[in-house]
This record gives C-alpha cells, structure tokens and sequence, in this order.
C-alpha cells in the first residue's frame, strides 16, 4: 500500500510541476481540480480573493468565455483553442504587457478542461512576424490590382499616374497636389496619422497598413497601401539641411493594392482571434494591440489622444428580471450603437463584461464628450426588442484625455475608469470627465 | 526543554518567535509554515504544510520554493513581495487572501508574508480561510 501512497504523492507533485495551467470545471465554470500554475495565473485576476469559479475569474479579461462557454452545443471538442487574452497593457520600460492563452476543452456534458499559458513572450515574437509577413504579402502577391503614386515630403500626390486611376476611378484633378489621405474614407485616417506614417516609413524603411478604400463610384474594396522613402538618408548622423527637400520633388513611393479576395479568405481566421464572440466588435486584445500602437505614435507626436468607457447601466439587474439572452441581445444593440456611431480611424472595443471602450485619435476632451454624450441619448432614446419584448435600458460613460503625466494605457484606462464611476455616482445615464492631474 | 506557548498566526514577531522552535513544535502548529532562504530554497516545512499539500517534508526540503514547492505563489502577489523587501532591505509582515491547489483543489488561504532584514529564513504562513 505504501507503494501505492508514494505513487499518489509522486502523481500529486507532478501537477504540481506542470509548467501550465489545468483546470478542470463545470458547465457552469465551477472550478472542481485546479494545479499551482493556473492559480499563480489565475489569483491577481480574482476580485474577491478566491478562486471558485473560472469563468468569474476570467470575466474581467475574457467577459464571453460563459457564452463562448454555452454557444458549445456538441457534447466533446474545443470550445477555444489557443484564445489570447490580455491581462494589462504595461508601462513601456517598467512592466510589461502580460498576455495568456486559453483552450477549452469540452470533456462531456459534465466537465470542460482549461489550459493555460502566459503566452507574453510568444506573442511579441508573433507580432514581429505579422509585422514582417504583411510587408511579403504587400511587396509579394500577385501585383495586377495597384496603384502607385509619388508623394512629395508632405505626404501629397505630387504627379500623376494612370494605376492611380484604375484602381480608385479618381482623376488626375481630383488627385494630384492633395494629401495621400484621399486614399482613405474620410473616418479612418486622421491629418495626424497621415504625418505619422509618412514619419514611420522615414524611420523604418517602410510603414504599412490595410483598411477599406472607397472608390470613386462609391464601391469600395480592402486595400493594403505601403509608403517607403524614395532617398535613403546615407549620410552620417547630424543635423539635416533646412532647406533640404524643402524645393519639393518626390520624397515618398505609395503602393496601394486591392488585396479584397486574399482578406475574404483570412477573414474568418482574423475574427475570431480579434472580435468578441457575443457581439462582434473587437475584443480586449485588439484593443490593447490597436492603443498600444497609437499610444506609440502619441508619444511620438503628442496630439490629443480620448478614450471614452460605456457601461451599461444596472446590467446584473437587466440579466436578473430579464435573463441572460436578453442581457446579451442589450450587449449586442449596445456594441452595434457604438459601432454605427464612431469612425473607422476609432478603435471600439467590447473590454469587460458590460464594459466597451473607445479610443480617439486626435480628438479632445469637448469632441469626446459630444460623441460619447450622443452614444448616450441615442441608447436612452432607443428600445431592444428581444422575443416581443421591448427593453429600455442607459449607459453611463467615462472620457479621459492623455497626457503626458500619464505613464502609460493603464494609467489612461484608470482615468476613464475613475470618471466612469463618478458618471455611476451621478445617478447614471449621464458622461463624466476626469479632469487632467 | 521547557514547554513553549503556542504561538497564533496573527502572533506579533511571528518570525523570530518560529525561529526558536524546534522541528517537534513546528510540526504541531494549527497552520502552515513554509521557511527559505535569501535563495528561495526551502529549509523548513512542517507537517500541517506537508499534510495540507500532500507532499512528504523530505520531498520539499532543498527545493526551490517558488518554482517546485509553491509555483502558485509566484506572481507579483507573493513572490515579488518578497523581492521587493529583499531589495529595499525592509521588514515584510503581510497578511493576504489566497487561494492554495492544495492537492489541486482550491482552497481559500490567509497567507502571511513574514522576512526580516539580516534573518537567515523568510517565511510564508498558511491558515485555511473557513
């Protein structure tokens, strides 16, 4: 027997040892076998100081796992494989941004297995290799669908050329001497970030990115454009000529291509690592990837930066007089309203529970507070309708500014976070500022 | 020996009062006493630790506290603490909520995080929450 006992003790440190996590819950989330890992991973999530059900602990960082959770209807498979979530953003130079990845495994109707990892490091490799596969994808594939243009160094179209036409149907008139920006919907670019990519591909070699265009028929297509300098600074380090470039003349190469089919095809794959399974929108992840990146740029170029949190308001008591499919249909019209509302250049976000965020590039604190005070009449204005049902329901929202006191985006996020709660305290349905330290 | 009062897990000086007893006495405390040293390795374990975690005393003794013994703790709720005290030369006397995978399951654990400036152990103190 003994023989037996040791075995048992020998088979209890091996789970003691296992360098990921392993939770093994109910349906409902009820955590019933957990190892050392997924508490060491778990415990700084927890609200309330324990560890009883995953779900709840997830819920701040991963809010639709429970219907991710749910919306499984066979009884064994993967509920999510290899699922990113973000636990913080980080201080650039002090903390690092902690990411974890999550798979469920669905045993029976009785039992769902959890793996966990802190995935930090892998991901900042992965990013690296996006970052270098998109430029293949932008330099590589199949070239018969693009258009290039020559911007001087202000970023405007400083000739013509008949791809530019092809590809957009605008005309020579329409085109040359404006900014590169008429390449893009008047939402999703802003003059600020025009200056920002033409200062990456100066610094870098190149800057990228992919959005849908409009053509001038109105039809629009997903394109991927690449700015690169035309002169590679060659001389030594020291201070550049005034007068440099100032005469005009090319000083950047646009490559704009309609990449729709290939976006078609990855299309799925991009979603369900970046969207939030219930409502669609982004999911905290992308939010944190999408500010993280902005946040760069600010930092660059200081400009106004907004962020604004909406919560719904008295939601537990929706979900409890309701139930929860009407909770999530409120989620739903509530994502969708957000998303009808702000610009493509917005980054909207589902982030926590009933928590949405909004970050604002180049926008300040009055423009911020007008938008979000519109998210919120419209939301009081409007009713859900689930199942004949009509429900009536408000948000509260916080805005916050950057500045440069600010360490960081969880420093920005706090803010917003602190006006929030005092928009709570005010009754509700209404938006609060938090005031600059 | 003479007989020595059993000290509570809130006890004031808790650390060099578990300094002074001997292996007997550690093992008949009501709580978990986990001691290691400035390197983390584990040179005291007593036998309510060794029974709440299901592992043997002599499995524990020598090893790494935070990566083999206790890998639950090492986060910035537990282990950075003590890092952080070690570093700025303080005294740690925390008490916190926690949950232990004690023979994987999760029990709710007040842990209090005891080090002394100079002490040769440090010490984590483990009482089920009820």
């Amino acid at each position: 027997m003994t023989h037996t006992a040791e075995e048992f003790e020998a088979l209890i440190q091996f789970l003691y040892l296992a360098p990921v996590g392993l939770v093994q819950i109910a349906p409902d989330g009820q955590i019933i076998l957990i190892n050392p890992i997924s508490a060491q991973l778990l415990m700084p999530l927890s609200r309330d100081g324990g560890l009883e059900n995953l779900f709840t602990a997830l819920e701040g960082v991963a809010p639709d796992l429970a219907h991710r959770a749910g919306a499984f209807a066979p009884d064994y498979g993967m509920v999510c494989e290899e699922m990113k979530i973000q636990i913080k953003a980080g201080v650039p130079g002090k903390s690092g941004a902690q990411v974890l990845s999550l798979s469920l495994l669905k045993l029976d109707r009785q039992r769902m297995m959890a793996v966990l990892r802190d995935v930090t490091q892998e991901i900042q490799r992965d990013l690296l290799l996006r970052q270098n596969e998109a430029w293949l994808n932008a330099i590589l594939t199949g070239i018969t669908d693009y258009a290039i243009a020559r911007l001087d160094r202000d970023g405007r179209v400083d000739d013509w050329n008949e791809s530019i036409g092809h590809l957009t149907g605008l005309d020579r008139d329409a085109v040359v001497g404006q900014p590169y920006s008429i390449f893009y919907p008047d939402d999703a670019i802003t003059p600020e970030r025009t200056a920002d990519r033409l200062r990456e591909a100066e610094a870098s070699g190149w800057s990228m990115d992919e959005c849908w265009r409009t053509r001038a028929d109105g039809s629009r297509f997903w394109g991927s454009a690449i700015i690169a300098p035309l002169r590679h600074r060659t001389e030594p380090a020291g201070p550049v000529p005034l007068d440099d470039g100032a005469q005009g003349g090319p000083a950047f190469c646009l490559v704009i291509r309609d990449i729709t089919e290939k976006r078609d095809a990855s299309e799925k794959f991009r979603q369900a690592a970046t969207c939030d399974h219930l409502t669609g929108i982004a999911n905290r992840r992308a939010f944190f990837e999408a500010a993280e990146l902005e946040l760069e740029r600010w930092r660059r170029a200081p400009r106004p930066l907004a962020l604004i949190l909406f919560d719904a308001d008295n939601f537990k008591r929706i979900n409890d007089t309701h139930g929860h499919p009407v909770g999530d249909a409120v989620l739903r019209h509530l994502a969708t309203t957000l998303a009808g509302t702000f610009r493509q250049v917005d980054v909207v976000a589902r982030v926590g529970g009933e928590e949405f965020a909004v970050l604002l590039p180049s926008t300040d604190l009055p423009s911020a507070l007008a938008v979000a005070e519109r998210v919120r009449r419209k939301i009081a204005a409007t009713c859900v309708e689930v199942n004949g049902e009509r429900i009536a329901y408000t948000v509260s929202g916080g805005v916050a500014l950057m500045d440069a006191g600010m360490a960081g985006l969880d420093d920005l996020l706090k803010r917003a976070d602190a006006a929030l709660y005092g928009a709570k305290a005010a009754g509700r349905n209404c938006i609060e500022s938090a005031l600059a330290a | 020996m003479e007989t020595t009062q059993e000290p509570a897990f809130d006890a004031a000086a808790l650390a060099e009062t578990l300094g002074a007893l001997d292996d007997a006495h550690l093992d008949a405390l009501p709580f978990g006493v986990i001691g290691f040293d400035a390197q983390g390795v584990v040179r005291r374990y007593n036998a309510t630790e060794s029974n709440y975690a299901g592992l043997a005393i002599d499995r524990v003794i020598g090893q790494p506290v935070f990566t083999v013994v206790a890998p639950c703790m090492n986060n910035f709720m537990v282990a950075q603490r003590f890092e952080d005290a070690a570093e700025q030369n303080q005294p740690l006397d925390a008490t916190i909520d926690y949950v232990l995978t004690l023979r994987m399951k999760p029990v709710k654990v007040k842990l209090r995080l005891l080090a002394v400036p100079g002490a040769p152990l440090r010490h984590v103190i483990v009482n089920r929450r009820p």
